[in-house]
């Protein structure tokens, strides 16, 4: 187990300073000064010379990354170039926002797709599994901000059960799921669709072997034989279209943040990019990189909990 | 297998557990006032710098300066005292004294405002270290306070408008002396004016929060709290505008959005200016559009009453010179052509063209630009010019036309209501794209060098608008630019908040929210 922590935990690192190199080259690449987006487009050259000046931008690009470099291993993200504040400010203050949407909507979305899935592969064939199938076929093709407009339109302007901007800091829990609530269940259901298939698909393998026919042989129950002996098999598949899922809900809410006024990192790396903000785009990465990260461990993990098989090496 | 079952009476709970959760609507008049915006965040609330939409608003409320614009106009000669009381200048236009009022506080108890913070905050305006406008201020020599009411300012030559640069926008506004040496960097974001609302909070990329500064001169606003939201998506502000949640919003110059806004209860839109003039500029060094019979015959293809019609008539006028409507010094006599697609041709032919000829122009991807700039190739294609539009992100787009890669810029832009500063920054040759006191001459025009320049120093105001009008005549002999459009400002509001003022100007591009503004009802 500990070796096998060490060596992904190098690799993690090794890919962090691959894809750092990359971003702090991309985007200086990228044309659009940020000394324009911040001065305007009356700035005369010479308060462009000395903003570049004041951010460092006047140096060649080799300081500048071994800077970056620097100020990086030490946990240093740097300013933003546009507002000023620490990147690591500037990320803190919407992180909240992105995993606590995340979180609720990994939540429902399982608690939904899974039951679906399974009672889809029960069912197979027949009414229940078509409606389930011909739904999750619709979540999958529906783009998650015309999901977003329509709840926002029937529950939020029609029938009024949720305020339009989503992005309160209620005052009491009931205030904040309230808020949330739309937002959330506009990711959960695209969340639940690939679970709903994943999972149909993983039972249907499951309830056709050996020792499904055995378990009903002995005698238990329709509900253990489903829940417990065929269900329990299939949560490998299922939680790595979890682990592969959050982290895209993770870096592609920026849709949904958009257009339910809600702040988050999709939105904040948009922002960072319109507005050329080098540092707070690179940190940014940084971010994102590690969650992947995270996530893709915490995957690897759950299978040695879920499959006592499983191992590390 | 779980079983839904709903019955009616389940149906009518859910309902009522949701109107029971909806928003109250408020019987008495509301004090506390929220506002949607598009913007995704504040850059920098340091008047000095703040060169956005957005910021450019808010330090509006926050900020004041000597003197200001009558709130809702923009016009220059509408400009009434505002910190100071009452000014004089020497015989010579060079020396201004200003008389300031007595007893006027900054915010959040950093005391009076004194000539010693007016003499800070215009020296740190004039330093290009310490602030984007700078060269508003090159004319300034001195700046002293001659006692705790007085300022006297000494110009090293007369300049056309002295109270531009002391008004309630950009360099003008007066910021805390003591806040600001105390605050540093942070001031950006924790600012300290004296206006009819101080800064409480700031939610990064949610909101920021202001609260009535209680000791405003002109008396204690009506409004307890000022709420200005992020909204960015279109869409979710016009929901947000629709359920209520929001008393104003930024609106969408489009003729759909205004039938739609105009349609919806209790509902009004404000349109106000300043308009911000698209132009067309054509560089005059490269060719084909070095020789001006290629310039003219684009100058005939170009109707620029179809853009206004199809971006909506409600806010956007044709253009007619090449210098905004509301600036001082503004003439329409100036021998701008209109469309003739036959006369067009002609000059085209004659300059070697007879088949018409293909041009490229690397347009932003904003979709105001993108949708006129679409008009326009159309056009042009019925005389048989082929425009290649090359649309790029804006940022990258901004980058690009100032390295002269685009013979055609499309741009639109709105300044300081003196001809002066649009014809400096875009026709001057010192403004000239790739010089090293390069602005927006994307044409490198330099057919009024002599009168932008004389006027600028000229003391008789009748002869001074002559110069401002020969210039304009000349570069429009010369087809520098085209002028295509006018396009205001446009704000959706319910029509029980009342601003205080009719709201059809405003030098911070957004609403001025004013001691003043209040609800009915």
């Amino acid at each position: 187990m500990l070796p096998f922590l060490i060596k992904r935990l190098g690799f993690a690192a090794l890919t962090l300073f691959c894809v750092l190199t990359l971003v702090f080259l991309i985007v200086r690449i990228l044309p659009g000064d940020p000394a324009l987006v911040i001065l305007g487009d009356q700035a005369s050259p010479a308060s462009i010379a000395a903003l570049h000046k004041r951010l460092g931008l006047d140096q060649p690009v080799l300081v500048q990354y071994g800077q970056f470099l620097l100020q990086a291993v030490q946990g240093n993200l740097g300013n933003s170039m546009v507002t000023g504040r620490p990147v690591s400010e500037e990320i803190l203050a919407v992180l909240p926002y992105t995993m606590e949407l995340t979180i609720a909507a990994l939540i429902l979305g399982v608690l939904l797709g899974v039951p679906a899935g399974v009672w889809a592969a029960v069912k197979r064939n027949r009414l229940p599994d078509y409606v389930l199938r011909f739904i999750s076929l619709l979540g999958l093709s529906l783009p998650a901000f015309v999901a977003a407009i329509i709840l926002l339109m029937v529950f939020a302007i029609q029938l009024r059960w949720f305020p339009v901007i989503s992005a309160g800091t209620g005052e009491t829990i009931a205030d904040r799921l309230r808020q949330m609530a739309l937002p959330t269940i506009a990711l959960a259901l695209i969340m639940m669709t690939y679970i709903t298939r994943v999972t149909r698909s993983a039972m249907l393998e499951v309830l056709s072997q050996d020792f499904v026919r055995t378990a009903r042989a002995k005698g238990a129950s329709p509900a253990t034989v489903v829940w417990k002996h065929a269900l329990g098999n299939c949560l490998i598949p299922i939680t790595t279209v979890v682990g592969l899922y959050l982290g895209i809900l993770i870096g592609n809410s920026v849709l949904t943040e958009i257009v339910f006024s809600r702040p988050g990192l999709g939105k904040l790396i948009l922002t960072a990019l319109t507005q050329r903000d080098y540092t707070l785009l690179q940190g940014m990465i940084v971010v994102y990189t590690l969650m992947v990260v995270v996530v893709n461990l915490l995957t690897d993990l759950t299978y040695g909990i879920l499959d006592p098989r499983v191992q590390y090496k | 297998m779980m079983h839904l079952r709903f019955t009616k009476a389940g149906v009518l709970a859910a309902l009522l557990a949701g109107s029971a959760l909806a928003p109250l609507p408020a019987l008495a008049a509301k004090t506390e006032l929220t506002l949607g915006a598009a913007a995704a965040d504040i850059g920098n609330l340091d008047p000095h710098y703040s060169a956005s939409t957005t910021d450019r608003t808010l330090v509006a409320w926050v900020f004041g300066g000597l003197v200001r614009f009558a709130p809702g106009t923009t016009d220059p000669a509408t400009i009434e005292p505002d910190l100071a009381e009452s000014w004089e200048s020497s015989d010579d236009k060079l020396v201004w004294t200003f008389k300031l009022r007595k007893g006027v506080q900054f915010h959040h108890n950093y005391g009076e405002v004194t000539a010693e913070d007016v003499v800070f905050s215009l020296q740190k305006s004039a330093d290009p270290q310490r602030s984007a406008f700078a060269t508003d201020y090159a004319a300034f020599e001195k700046i002293e306070a001659v006692d705790p009411y007085t300022v006297r300012i000494t110009l090293k030559n007369v300049i056309p408008s002295v109270l531009g640069p002391l008004a309630n926008y950009a360099g003008g506004f007066i910021v805390s002396k003591k806040a600001y040496e105390e605050r540093g960097e942070s001031f950006s974001r924790n600012p300290v004016g004296f206006g009819p609302f101080q800064l409480d909070s700031i939610e990064p990329g949610v909101a920021v929060h202001f609260s009535a500064h209680k000791d405003y001169f002109r008396g204690t606003p009506k409004l307890t709290k000022v709420t200005y939201r992020f909204l960015n998506a279109a869409a979710a502000r016009d929901l947000a505008f629709v359920a209520g949640e929001v008393d104003a919003a930024t609106g969408l110059a489009d003729p759909n959005w205004l039938k739609r806004t105009q349609a919806i209860e209790g509902a009004t839109v404000d349109i106000f200016d300043p308009a911000e003039l698209t132009l067309l500029h054509i560089n005059t060094k490269k060719p084909p559009f070095d020789d001006i019979r290629v310039r003219r015959a684009l100058a005939y293809a170009v109707d620029s009453s179809r853009v206004a019609t199809y971006r909506g008539a409600e806010f956007t006028r044709v253009a007619k010179s090449v210098v905004p409507s509301n600036n001082l010094g503004y003439t329409e006599d100036n021998g701008h052509v209109t469309f003739d697609a036959d006369k067009a041709k002609a000059l085209l032919a004659e300059a070697g063209y007879p088949d018409g000829l293909s041009v490229k122009m690397i347009s932003s991807q904003l979709p105001s630009y993108e949708s006129s700039n679409q008009v326009l190739q159309a056009q042009l294609e019925e005389v048989g010019i082929n425009m290649e539009l090359e649309p790029v992100e804006h940022a990258t787009w901004h980058q690009m036309i100032r390295q002269d890669v685009s013979p055609l810029v499309s741009y639109g832009a709105a300044r300081f209501p003196v001809a002066d500063v649009y014809l400096s920054q875009f026709f001057h040759s010192s403004s000239a794209i790739g010089s090293p006191t390069a602005v927006t001459n994307f044409s490198h025009c330099d057919v009024a060098d002599k009168q932008i320049e004389a006027a600028r120093v000229e003391t008789d105001p009748a002869k001074q608008l002559e110069l401002w009008h020969e210039a304009q005549r000349l570069i429009i002999e010369a087809v520098c630019a085209i002028p295509t459009t006018e396009t205001a400002g446009v704000w959706a509001r319910r029509e029980n908040l009342n601003w205080g003022f009719e709201f059809k100007g405003s030098m911070s591009l957004g609403p001025l929210v004013t001691e003043l503004t209040h609800f009915t009802e």
